[in-house]
């Protein structure tokens, strides 16, 4: 029996030393972006390498999947130790629901990432005065077209949204079933895109930010009369024919295959298009901005850009290190790995000169160096409930369900509950 | 049981050890149902007289008022409405053509009746998801057969699409849950039919009731119990479905499909409004939870 207690006692002792030695997890969540895993594989080799002991488990997700997964994991018992977010309302609300950690004390050590990415960059993750993520990308949007067809044509990029309303036109004088620009709206957010370039080129940043904060009085929120005139915009468009009849119900996979077969001549997609474009057998297209609005009050040299990057959950037990895996993420070298292997714009720009990119990555860069000012999404940065309203309303103008009015009033209505609840 | 007896000092009956051996059989599954059932909705109950976040460890109690939002809340209303839609239009199209399909197979044809009823029943093997993922190609206004065949056809497809259109998106879901369920109700319908004894019918030719008589004054009263589970199951899955609408239309255009299911859904995990979301599912399990019961007792009178 004694003999028993000692072999006991013994397995207990060398299993604690064994726990001891053990493999120090870090957990990543992430999206499933075209590249990405045979990027984080190779980084993760390479910090494994440097720090033995330490194992990066990588999961991926779908986008939808994503957003809800993630929220139920980091109040669960066992979050990922590092996972991806969006920069806006729904970083903010982890920050103020404690479930991010502030990492800012592990950022500023030696070789931590306030190295390596701006404070301009690392202020999309900043949350009175401390840093709660870094920035490792940001995804912009651009109008592809087909330059043959333009050129066959006698077609040019427009420079302004009424140029923009006549070039639909004009391909639609062509042949009229050519869809211009189609547009895959099914899950909502692909208009919510282009409403937010017009909200911006129209009413212009500073006249948006307290109705998107909430912090505008009540009888102002959301009451500027370019807020409608930017809905009407919308309809402009579909008056000229810019879209194929059923937005609402084509998905986005569809509208892009539409342009990548040669069915339409021009699309507004994600700089994350450029490579499907190319694996769906059409690399020769050529880009330009969303045009100015005439007369609007934006800035027309603001630019679509959404940071995005990695955050740490307060309930990991190893946040410097998980910290660590980030630093290294937006080190030198892996920026400039992670922008060859998947194209994307990296918040360290530090190499980007050396990066040996597709002709389109050097666009990208190269014409957000020049935005004047950056646009970032509106389902990111509204609170949740007007991000839906505003996605609802979409929908509804683009079935003429809604007027821009009513449309609207169904945004300002959310907003006031929003902002009183 | 041995030592209650011996602390007792009374000798355990025979009924009371199948007693005790009974409980014990019943013991797993309660302890399941009480984790996975009972806990969850006293919970979801408990939770529905709060106001939380998804990601928020604060509740603030709010009394009746997320009931009382409810009420005023027109989506929620659409959403009832829609499972309402979908439960009065699946118990027409599912066990209605159902009964005909199982009435044509069981003395219709005297020809594949097994290749019909395993034509017939297999969309009922394929997943939900599955089967909303082929109808969305099917239904697409861009690429999609459906349009095509209406174009061949001479006629407009409605130009918002399918489903992308308000005033049609939900009959269209109607017909794709109708595609699928369609054929259990006809196997549930046949196997009643033919446990209807063929003596009855033989015994009314002679009295000179055959065909559509026969039918209405055997067939159908012979049938009630089975045709009131029928109409029982889908009238709890019309309450129930939730995979098929989230992945044909996510609910829309602009709430136009939505349901109880998927507006759940839409309150707790896009827009965070815990409590609001508990206070629908105790909605829904209440209609549930009274439909089960009519379901039990129309069994127990079967």
């Amino acid at each position: 029996m004694i003999a028993n207690y000692r072999t006991a006692a013994l397995a207990v002792a060398l299993g604690a030393v064994a726990s001891g030695a053990a493999a120090q997890d870090i957990k990543m969540w992430t999206l499933e972006t075209e590249g990405l895993q045979g990027f984080i594989e190779q980084a993760a080799a390479e910090f494994e390498e440097q720090h033995p002991g330490v194992n990066i488990i990588h999961e991926r997700f779908p986008n939808e999947a994503y957003k809800t997964q993630i929220q139920v994991a980091l109040t669960g018992s066992s979050p990922p130790d590092v996972f991806f977010n969006w920069a806006g309302e729904d970083a903010a609300r982890l920050v103020r629901d404690g479930l991010a950690a502030d990492i800012t004390e592990y950022g500023q050590a030696e070789g931590g990432f306030a190295e390596n990415v701006s404070e301009g960059w690392l202020a999309n993750f900043a949350y009175e005065g401390s840093n709660y993520g870094v920035t490792h990308e940001g995804v912009s949007k651009y109008f592809y077209y087909d330059p043959v067809f333009f050129e066959d044509h006698g077609l040019e990029p427009p420079e302004t949204f009424e140029g923009l309303l006549q070039l639909c036109q004009d391909i639609r004088a062509i042949d009229s079933d050519i869809v211009p620009w189609p547009l895959g709206n099914s899950e909502r957010w692909k208009l919510n895109h282009i409403i937010t370039m017009l909200n911006q080129r129209v009413l212009g940043t500073e006249a948006t930010a307290a109705d998107y904060a909430l912090t505008a009085p009540e009888d102002e929120l959301f009451t500027d009369p370019g807020y409608v005139e930017a809905w009407q915009k919308v309809v402009d468009l579909m008056d000229a024919g810019c879209f194929q009849d059923a937005p609402n119900a084509t998905s986005p996979e569809a509208s892009r295959s539409m342009f990548a077969a040669g069915v339409s001549p021009m699309i507004y997609c994600g700089t994350w298009c450029a490579n499907i474009f190319a694996e769906e057998g059409f690399d020769s297209f050529e880009m330009f901005r969303f045009p100015s609005v005439e007369g609007g009050a934006g800035d027309p040299g603001g630019q679509f850009l959404v940071p995005q990057g990695y955050m740490v959950s307060a309930k990991s037990e190893n946040p410097e290190l998980a910290a660590e895996w980030i630093s290294f993420l937006v080190s030198d070298e892996q920026a400039r790995a992670y922008a060859e292997q998947v194209g994307s714009i990296v918040s360290n720009a530090a190499q980007i000169d050396q990066v040996e990119g597709t002709r389109w990555f050097k666009f990208f860069v190269e014409d957000i160096a020049q935005a004047s000012e950056t646009v970032n999404v509106l389902d990111v940065l509204l609170e949740a409930s007007v991000a839906n309203a505003y996605l609802d309303a979409g929908v509804e103008v683009l079935n003429r369900t809604k007027t821009p009015e009513e449309a609207m009033e169904m945004i300002r209505a959310a907003a006031l509950e929003a902002k009183n609840g | 049981m041995t030592d209650m007896s011996r602390q007792t000092g009374a000798t355990p009956t025979w009924y009371g050890r199948i007693a005790a051996s009974q409980s014990m059989l019943v013991l797993p599954a309660l302890v399941l149902c009480t984790l996975f059932i009972f806990i969850p909705a006293f919970l979801t109950i408990v939770g529905s007289f709060y106001a939380f976040g998804l990601t928020s460890e604060r509740w603030t109690p709010v009394g009746l008022a997320n009931y009382v939002k409810a009420g005023n809340d027109p989506i929620f209303w659409v959403a009832l409405k829609n499972n309402l839609i979908i439960v009065f239009g699946s118990i027409v199209m599912q066990v209605g053509i159902g009964t005909v399909l199982a009435a044509i197979l069981d003395r219709g044809i005297g020809f594949g009746q097994v290749f019909f009823r395993v034509v017939i029943f297999m969309p009922m093997v394929i997943s939900a998801v599955a089967v909303a993922l082929i109808w969305l190609i099917i239904l697409d206004p861009n690429i999609g057969i459906l349009n095509a065949l209406v174009k061949s056809l001479g006629l407009s497809p409605p130009t918002r699409g399918w489903l992308g259109d308000p005033s049609i998106s939900i009959w269209m879901v109607l017909i794709v849950a109708g595609w699928q369920y369609t054929g259990f109700m006809m196997v549930l319908i046949l196997a009643g039919l033919q446990a209807i004894p063929k003596d009855l019918y033989e015994a009314a030719a002679l009295d000179g009731a055959r065909g559509m008589r026969a039918f209405w004054s055997i067939t159908l009263p012979n049938l009630r119990n089975v045709l009131l589970v029928a109409v029982l199951i889908t009238t709890i899955g019309g309450f129930k479905v939730f995979d098929l609408i989230f992945v044909l239309t996510g609910g829309g255009p602009a709430n136009a499909t939505q349901v109880l299911g998927t507006y759940i859904y839409l309150q707790a995990f896009t827009l965070t409004n815990m409590g609001y979301a508990n206070a629908i599912a105790v909605v829904l399990l209440a209609i549930a939870v009274l439909l089960g019961w009519l379901q039990l007792k129309a069994s127990r009178q079967s």
